[in-house]
């Protein structure tokens, strides 16, 4: 918990007590998923003075119970936006990445025959970065990938992405993350600040809109190895949570994994899945038995 | 091999299907979870199923198919839903009562005509279990029927319960009620340090 | 922290019980940490060393029974010891618990000096 700097007072504001902080983080977590670690300090406290000043709320207690009680859930949102900051690149939370080729995959791969399929899904997968991360990630790293046909999907409910995932052009901001060697094998300029991905890794990937709560939709997306879906739950309400994540379960074969954002859990969500801890990392796996 | 691109899906959308009551309620008893599970779930826009998802409710064992039972139970929520999940407060079924309590904390206003009569069962463990759902319910009469657990309540872990409700939401209010409860049970060295923590919260100490 | 210092998880719903448990214990001088339910419970233990698992038993998303036993099914959890806490006091609440791979079941509310001795006796900590 960001006490130190929670206990310390700005000007002009009032001041959140540790006991109502410990309070808030419970709520907050409770209904959203969200955990903060102590480096968000004062980030957290910043942006709730924020609200408290645009909310009129004279005291923390005030603009809690404003939280807490509203019966649209209008603040809650706003705060679920304003402490999340949704920013897309290549390779972005890479341990992630790495476990999928040292526990996932090999495991996954224990039960299947060579030249069978094997299915990943990046949801919501923006302009690409990800499924496109986890292809190069693929190639580049797990021994195995020749023995298989392995099936990238992305998706997403805006449609703008979609068709800018599907031309794979990207600025420096989006590339930082990869290695120079990475960046000559696979994107070529095509002008200033834009590099586009290269045609055989664009033409590896399918790109196609989803709505992850509209059962129409999903039902589309079957027998899926591993799902990325990370940093979207926490956009949704309670009810919309449970309709996706039960989507995703039927959306995964037996023994297949869900990987969720670093700041997100499923505790707060469904006991359907088994956690699993691949490096230092949790993920979440669908039983293997007959369900 | 390595990397093949799979069959396009593409932007297109699928059309729905027609809802049968009876297809969908034979299909809700299938041997294939998964079966229940999509019934479970199409159901949730049904109101007349209702009763049907509860009666597959208290005998599901499937945990997945629960699930999207209670969830489709959320999305029809009405006082004729929480009639329906009362009933499962006093099952033995541990994992089935939580998800109940969880259902019923995303209805509130259609809890509200049996929060009184539920804090008056006559099992403990039933007025616990009222207490954890009120506690959590996004409703102005919270802090109000708390207040009053912690007043009237003869069971330690009953008022135990709203205590620890009380420190999410109390006001001023509860302060008498709280004070007065360490008296009542001088024996329970968790009574005593959870009222101090609750009133130091609400004054904001 | 010393070698000395035994680490122990609290899996219980209740915030105030959390920081009642996180009190009795960090006094006896254990290290505590916490989770919020069963399913929060079994990340953090799977994440962590710990040396002694409290456990209630009604708890939101995932129970302390359905917890237990699938602690018991880990590899390298099933020998940490588990002291199961219920309000429910009646025999075949402990005997479910017992069932399910508690090494202790105590009812709530749990005295504190109980709570201690329970702790050192499992985790063979010196008093």
């Amino acid at each position: 918990m960001p006490l130190s700097s929670a206990m310390t007072m700005r000007q002009g504001h009032p001041p959140i007590s540790e006991e109502e902080y410990n309070i808030f983080f419970e709520f907050f977590y409770r209904r959203t998923g969200i955990l903060f670690n102590d480096k968000k300090g004062y980030f957290v406290e910043k942006r709730l003075h924020d609200r408290m000043e645009k909310t009129g709320s004279t005291s923390f207690r005030r603009y809690f119970d404003l939280v807490r009680f509203q019966a649209s859930g209008e603040e809650l949102q706003c705060l679920v936006n304003i402490m999340t900051v949704n920013e897309t690149y290549f390779f972005r939370e890479d341990y992630q990445f790495n476990a999928l080729v040292q526990g996932m995959l090999p495991e996954i791969a224990r039960s299947r025959k060579i030249g069978d399929t094997l299915r990943i899904w990046s949801m919501p997968c923006s302009t690409g970065e990800e499924p496109y991360s986890v292809a190069i990630q693929i190639i580049e790293n797990w021994s195995r990938a020749d023995d298989f046909a392995i099936e990238i999907r992305g998706s997403d409910i805006d449609t703008r992405v979609l068709n800018e995932a599907r031309q794979g052009i990207y600025g420096e901001r989006s590339l930082h993350r990869l290695t120079p060697a990475l960046r000559a094998k696979y994107f070529q300029s095509v002008g200033p600040d834009r590099f586009q991905l290269r045609e055989e890794l664009r033409e590896s990937v399918d790109f196609s809109i989803a709505n992850i709560v509209d059962p129409l939709h999903t039902t589309r997306y079957r027998a899926v190895d591993v799902i990325f879906c990370r940093n979207l739950l926490i956009y949704f309400d309670d009810v919309s949570r449970r309709l996706a994540v039960e989507a995703l379960y039927d959306c995964l074969s037996p023994g297949g994994f869900i990987c969720l954002g670093h700041s997100e859990s499923m505790s707060r969500i469904s006991s359907m899945f088994q956690p699993r801890k691949f490096g230092d990392t949790i993920v979440y796996q669908k039983p293997l038995g007959n369900d | 091999m390595a990397l093949r691109k799979p069959a396009a899906l593409g932007d297109t959308q699928v059309m729905a299907s027609t809802i049968d009551l009876a297809t969908l309620s034979l299909e809700l008893a299938s041997l294939e979870a998964s079966a229940r599970r999509g019934a479970a779930r199409t159901l949730g826009a049904v109101p007349e199923a209702v009763p049907l998802l509860c009666d597959r409710l208290a005998v599901e064992s499937a945990l997945s198919v629960r699930s999207a039972i209670v969830t489709s139970l959320i999305r029809l929520k009405s006082e004729r839903v929480v009639e329906g999940l009362l009933p499962f407060l006093r099952s033995e079924d541990t994992g089935l009562r939580n998800a109940v309590i969880e259902a019923l904390q995303e209805m509130p206003s259609e809890v509200e005509p049996f929060v009184a009569e539920l804090l008056a069962d006559a099992d403990s463990d039933v007025r616990i279990f009222a207490v954890n759902i009120v506690s959590l319910l996004p409703h102005p009469s919270t802090p109000l029927w708390l207040t009053q657990v912690v007043a009237e309540d003869e069971h330690v872990n009953v008022c135990a319960a709203a205590v620890e409700g009380l420190a999410e939401i109390g006001t001023e209010h509860a302060i008498p009620a709280l004070e007065a409860l360490p008296g009542r049970f001088p024996d329970v060295p968790f009574i005593a340090f959870a009222v101090s923590a609750v009133i130091r919260r609400i004054r904001g100490l | 922290m010393s070698a000395e210092q035994k680490q122990i998880l609290v899996v219980e719903d209740g915030a105030t019980m959390r920081m009642f448990y996180r009190d009795v214990l960090s006094r006896a001088g254990f290290v505590v940490e916490e989770a919020a339910n069963g399913f929060e419970g079994l990340e953090r233990a799977l994440l962590g060393r710990f040396d002694m698992l409290i456990v209630d038993i009604n708890m939101p998303k995932m129970d302390g029974y359905e917890l237990l036993s699938r602690l018991r099914n880990e590899p390298a959890l099933r020998a940490i010891p588990m002291v199961a806490i219920s309000t429910e006091a009646g025999d075949q609440d402990a005997a479910r618990a017992y069932d399910a791979g508690a090494n202790l079941y105590l009812v709530k509310p749990a005295d504190p000096v109980a709570l201690v001795q329970t702790a050192r006796l499992l985790t063979g900590a010196a008093a």
